[in-house]
């Protein structure tokens, strides 16, 4: 990506301003500190335990389950479309590039409204859906819909990005090699385009992990069931506040991680290209 | 006639003070009620009062954590006495009972009677059990668990059809407004003139029924504690306790 190519503008000495630092040291505080405490308040001697407690295994199970069927779906279904969209000319082309990001920007629980308007029993195609005797309500399948819906965008973004980047002249070569379409994409494209394509992944799994509004409005919480990880911090501000603070720990580690692949992705990129 | 007339006093001092700005935190069922009863109280005492409506355990826990507020109304003790004890908040005053109801979305015939709770298949939406209508919901299926008329598993056999267990009861009310659940166990109250010609209503027999009484009492951080006590003492006063029964509430006891 370009913006890392900019060099900082740094001359070896210079003094820090005065206002500028004070203004970015309250801010990084700012962000920094619910960081800080939720990592003091959750990863004490308490964390193991609570772990093993039924609801946050519950919870952990079923958003790793639910998130991965995402991921598959995401790479299944919005790879096509980035190839699309970043190597073909069509009508309309624009316009739908456009409206492909929305789901970034709308707020999840409007999401959520628009998926119970779509797929909910009295919804669009809920009359169709109950004749074809499916029911998405309150089942694991609403929370991977919910989950698709917010988050495939993401990954949809990077990968044009990197279906853009990909030097075209190594096609050319394999093509004239003799190499069919497909092998073309399989052989040539699609790995020089992967660090692109992972990076997009690991944004649409955060981003899926995270989502809550969609879900809660769209799947309900069941332990065990739909109640993913977000869902059961959620419920467990109740009583006991210990399996919230573990469940945040876990997301803000996680989070961490994220970031650290991605970082690590980019700076590979850098490198090879 | 005393303690009407130290009602008026207390109204009156509420009224000469300065206007003062006021948080309720209120249980969900009370979403409507008392948004017509802070804007009565509101209109007689120049006071400007916000609520916050959620499950009574989300503000208790907000509360537990330090949000500031002036007054806590909550759906049952449980989630009201540990606030007491930890001196955050005056020892709660009864003042309005409610009932639980079944309902189902007006087109959907799979719930008729108590005993279809236990059908296979049926998708039946409750509170989480920290919040006090799933609390109530289950005691009330434990109470039809020892009468023995539906059998002693009809309790088991109606959590089995169990498919998502809100946060607030409006939220267990809403999934069956939008027709997504079969079935919901809520409030009484909470069949508001909108829900009205949008669900059917299936009493519960009032031997299962449960009497959920709701606290109420000024919390010890309040900036304004004379307003905070006038807005309880007129939730107790003969007006407050119109606007409650006019939503479907009765009278403490």
């Amino acid at each position: 990506m370009k913006a890392s190519r900019v060099r900082v503008n740094s001359r070896p000495g210079a003094r820090l301003p005065a206002l500028p630092t004070a203004l970015s040291a309250l801010m990084a505080t700012f962000l920094l500190l619910p960081t800080l405490a939720l990592l003091l308040r959750g990863l004490t001697a308490q964390f193991w335990p609570t772990l093993q407690n039924s609801a946050v295994q519950d919870a952990l199970r079923v958003s790793l389950m639910t998130t991965g069927v995402t991921l598959l779906l995401t790479v299944l279904f919005v790879t096509p479309v980035a190839y699309l969209l970043a190597r073909y000319r069509f009508p309309g082309r624009t316009l739908l590039d456009a409206l492909l990001d929305l789901p970034i920007v709308l707020p999840p629980v409007v999401a959520g409204v628009g998926l119970l308007l779509t797929f909910g029993h009295g919804g669009l195609l809920g009359p169709g859906l109950e004749l074809a005797g499916v029911s998405l309500a309150f089942s694991p399948a609403a929370v991977v819909m919910a989950q698709l819906f917010t988050s495939a965008p993401f990954y949809l973004r990077t990968a044009k990005a990197g279906f853009l980047a990909v030097n075209r002249e190594a096609e050319e070569a394999a093509r004239t090699d003799g190499a069919g379409g497909r092998q073309v994409f399989l052989h040539v494209t699609l790995p020089l385009a992967f660090p692109f394509l992972l990076e997009g992944l690991v944004l649409t799994w955060a981003r899926a992990l995270g989502e809550f509004g969609a879900t809660v409005l769209f799947a309900g919480s069941l332990q065990g069931k739909t109640r993913t990880i977000t869902l059961s911090i959620y419920s467990a501000l109740e009583s006991d506040l210990a399996p919230a603070l573990a469940l945040s720990a876990v997301m803000v580690l996680l989070s961490f991680g994220v970031l650290l692949v991605v970082r690590v992705l980019a700076a590979s990129r850098e490198q090879s290209a | 006639m005393f303690k009407k007339l130290a009602l008026t006093a207390l109204l009156l001092t509420a009224s000469s003070a300065a206007a003062a700005n006021l948080t309720v935190f209120a249980a969900a069922s009370l979403t409507d009620a008392f948004t017509e009863l802070g804007r009565a109280f509101d209109a007689q005492t120049g006071n400007r009062t916000a609520f916050s409506f959620a499950g009574s355990q989300v503000l208790r826990t907000q509360l537990e954590n330090g949000a500031g507020a002036d007054v806590y109304a909550s759906a049952n003790d449980a989630q009201y006495s540990p606030l007491v004890s930890k001196g955050l908040v005056a020892a709660g005053q009864a003042f309005v009972r409610n009932k639980l109801t079944l309902i189902a979305p007006k087109n959907n015939p799979a719930l008729k009677t108590l005993n279809d709770l236990t059908r296979p298949g049926l998708k039946l939406v409750i509170g989480d059990r920290a919040v006090p209508a799933g609390d109530y919901t289950r005691r009330m299926l434990a109470a039809i668990d020892r009468a023995g008329t539906y059998g002693k598993d009809f309790s088991a056999r109606t959590l089995k059809n169990v498919v998502s267990e809100e946060t607030n009861v409006r939220q267990v009310a809403l999934k069956v407004q939008l027709g997504e659940a079969d079935a919901a166990v809520v409030y009484a109250t909470d069949v508001t003139p909108t829900l009205k010609p949008l669900v059917r209503v299936i009493p519960l027999p009032s031997r299962f029924n449960q009497n959920a009484s709701y606290p109420i009492g000024v919390l010890k951080g309040s900036a304004s504690p004379e307003a905070a006590q006038a807005f309880v003492t007129y939730v107790q006063s003969a007006a407050g306790q119109q606007i409650l029964r006019k939503w479907g509430f009765s009278g403490p006891q």
